[in-house]
């Protein structure tokens, strides 16, 4: 099992080495070591959304509300900011918007039982209203000069000091995920609900958990946001809740919860944003950035569903043979 | 022969679609008292041009989502269908009844690609339709660079043939788009009520085990609703053009919260397996004549609409597992009782 999660890590981590290769053939000048930095550098934001994400589809479930969340956190943080409010007063008022929305979701799918896509879209739709009312439709602008260049601040070489922090956020989530007992009931829940709730695994707190730590990355990620861009938008956020299931997706998160990890999702983040730098390299213009994204997750959801399907399938012959041949060593799971 | 009517009186008193009606009922006394000018007949018919579209496609999803699917692509096929249509038309010379042809063709044939994926390789209809939503505006976007015209101005200039499409008025007031949806309504109730084809829909949304084993080719059922909801999807992307006069290819881009929201809140059960036309239709307009009413009556902008239509979805789906909930069914149950006695 072990073995196949880490399969899963690799082959998207694979792919992105491929990608870069096949864009550095068709324009030497993209495999620049300080060109591949930025690619990461530039993805953060993308990163801390699908983190969050990736522990609501871990559990089976899907939040496209964090579009919305990062644009609304974004909207309060960033006027907060630049109505000159003290900087960690302002991001906690962010991450606790954040996991407000987060424990919103959590309870209408987990304890009202409403499928998450629906409610969650319900939800994206209030916050996206909510960004209107709160600024009127005006851009929030003129951020502290600060705040914006915190997000160019570089550690040694090129590597962006947000970028490390992110890195080892991700690594330290992810050793919380597979080896403390909290973190595995995220895993066991999204495998087998019933099962975990049979084992005595809290299964509806862990649900809603898992939908706050969403709600919570997304307002991280919103934090982010505006000091990279240093202004804030009615529509600032938008899709970017697809960008990030889509970015779980290539990083090998199964889409029926249980399996995945973390790292696969960052991976799968940096993919989708290097894209639209990609396309530039390969001087295709960024027309081509919807187009790729489509071709790329249906390409890789199809793959996935047609392997998993086979390997069901050999696992069926294999015990099957098993059992007529009457030996211990064909049933191997 | 009185009785039976009069239990049939009785049900539909009790029926969704009566509560349905009653809010629309709501909204028209409400709207009405605080703008009289809501209640006038050219006013209102006029509106109902700017909500069609998601009307149209509402009633098509609705087979998608009692196959227990759900599509969150049609808006993408709408802006697909009407980038096609402009651009065939201005910039490849083709007639203009030829290129709404050739993109309804595109369009059914996009929904048929997702509904392969979904039917036959059993990946999640969610997925599925988004990638479809981000590859259909994608080529939308690269169908529009082919035009000789900015696709932020989008093209216009069609000849009037077309354009009365949408903008004819049958008796001077009511609207070609409220007959085209009326027409599209009978089809959908018919095909999903009264035919074989209807029932297998069911079948499959209700237990696709059983239907399979029952000899329904169920993975041709699924893929079929994708294709129906892509052609609504093509139709109103064809009206909305019309109406607009301008052919641009991210029409229709905001559409899913609205689509859904009328699906949902017109009864159908987004597991599969139970749903109706009718409740949809009117569920439709409901939510057409919120996004009218609100910033004509009470001058709420046009941008802040997502609200109403966002809550007006979470609470019927709260309120919905609330009555399924165990809970809430012992209280209603005491009630009864103790009403009766």
């Amino acid at each position: 099992m072990k073995k196949l999660l880490k399969a899963r890590e690799l082959s998207s981590f694979l792919f992105l080495i491929a990608l870069f290769l096949v864009v550095g053939l068709i324009n030497p000048s993209f495999l620049s070591s300080e060109n591949i930095i930025s690619c990461f550098n530039d993805s953060v934001v993308y990163i801390i959304i699908s983190v969050g994400m990736a522990f609501a589809i871990f559990i089976g479930e899907i939040d496209v509300s964090v579009g919305a969340n990062l644009g609304f956190t974004a909207t309060v943080v960033s006027s907060m900011l630049r109505d000159g409010e003290n900087w960690a007063f302002a991001f906690a008022v962010g991450i606790l918007i954040g996991a407000l929305i987060g424990l919103f979701n959590g309870w209408g799918v987990s304890v009202m039982g409403v499928p998450s896509l629906i409610f969650t879209l319900g939800t994206n739709g209030v916050m996206r209203g909510m960004m209107y009312v709160y600024t009127g439709g005006a851009w929030v602008e003129n951020l502290p000069a600060e705040f914006k260049q915190l997000y160019t601040v570089n550690l040694f070489g090129n590597i962006s000091v947000i970028f490390a922090v992110t890195a080892v956020m991700v690594i330290v989530v992810h050793m919380l995920l597979k080896h403390t007992k909290r973190g595995r009931y995220f895993i066991a829940v999204g495998d087998n609900p019933a099962g975990a709730a049979l084992v005595g695994i809290p299964a509806t707190r862990t649900k809603v958990a898992a939908y706050v730590i969403c709600g919570v990355f997304a307002a991280i990620s919103g934090i982010v946001f505006s000091s990279r861009i240093g202004f804030v938008t009615a529509t600032s956020g938008n899709g970017y809740e697809m960008k990030a299931v889509a970015a779980c997706v290539l990083g090998g998160i199964s889409l029926s919860g249980g399996v995945g990890s973390v790292i696969g999702a960052s991976i799968g983040a940096v993919i989708m944003a290097s894209i639209s730098r990609l396309l530039v390299f390969m001087e295709l213009g960024s027309t081509y950035d919807n187009t790729i994204t489509g071709v790329m997750l249906i390409t890789i959801v199809v793959v996935d569903s047609l392997m998993q399907r086979r390997n069901a399938e050999k696992n069926r012959r294999q015990r099957l043979a098993a059992r007529t041949a009457e030996a211990g060593e064909g049933g191997n799971n | 022969m009185n009785k039976s009517f009069s239990d049939k009186l009785k049900y539909f008193l009790k029926s969704w679609e009566m509560v349905l009606i009653c809010i629309m009922a709501a909204e028209f006394i409400v709207f009405g008292l605080a703008n009289a000018k809501f209640l006038r007949p050219a006013l209102l018919f006029n509106s109902m041009n700017d909500f069609m579209s998601i009307c149209i496609i509402s009633l098509f999803v609705t087979f998608v989502m009692i196959t227990g699917g759900i599509d969150i692509q049609a808006g993408a096929i709408v802006g697909l269908t009407s980038i096609i249509i402009g651009v065939s038309w201005q910039d490849f010379g083709c007639n203009i009844w030829v290129s709404v042809l050739m993109a309804v063709v595109v369009a059914a044939v996009c929904g048929a690609l997702s509904g392969f994926f979904i039917a036959y390789c059993g990946v999640q209809a969610m997925v599925v339709t988004l990638g479809g939503s981000f590859l259909y505006a994608g080529i939308a976007l690269l169908v529009s660079n082919l035009a000789s015209t900015a696709s932020y101005q989008g093209i216009s200039g069609f000849p009037d043939s077309f354009r009365v499409l949408a903008k004819h008025k049958f008796f001077g007031i009511v609207p070609s788009q409220l007959v085209i949806f009326l027409i599209l309504v009978v089809i959908a109730y018919i095909l999903l009520h009264r035919t074989k084809y209807g029932r297998r829909v069911f079948l499959v949304g209700v237990n696709p085990e059983a239907a399979s084993y029952s000899g329904i080719n169920t993975r041709l059922v699924i893929m079929s609703t994708y294709i129906l909801s892509a052609i609504s999807a093509a139709i109103a992307g064809v009206v909305l053009t019309s109406y607009l006069g301008t052919a641009k290819s991210d029409l229709g881009s905001n559409f899913t919260l609205n689509i859904i929201t009328a699906v949902v809140l017109g009864g159908t059960l987004s597991t599969g397996g139970k749903g109706n036309v009718i409740g949809t239709a009117l569920a439709s307009m409901i939510i057409g004549m919120l996004r009218f009413g609100l910033p004509l009556c009470f001058k709420i902008g046009t941008q802040y609409l997502d609200i109403p239509v966002g809550i007006l979805l979470l609470v019927v789906v709260v309120g919905r597992s609330m009555a399924g909930h165990s809970v809430t069914q012992k209280l209603m149950m005491k009630f009864k009782k103790s009403k009766a006695a």
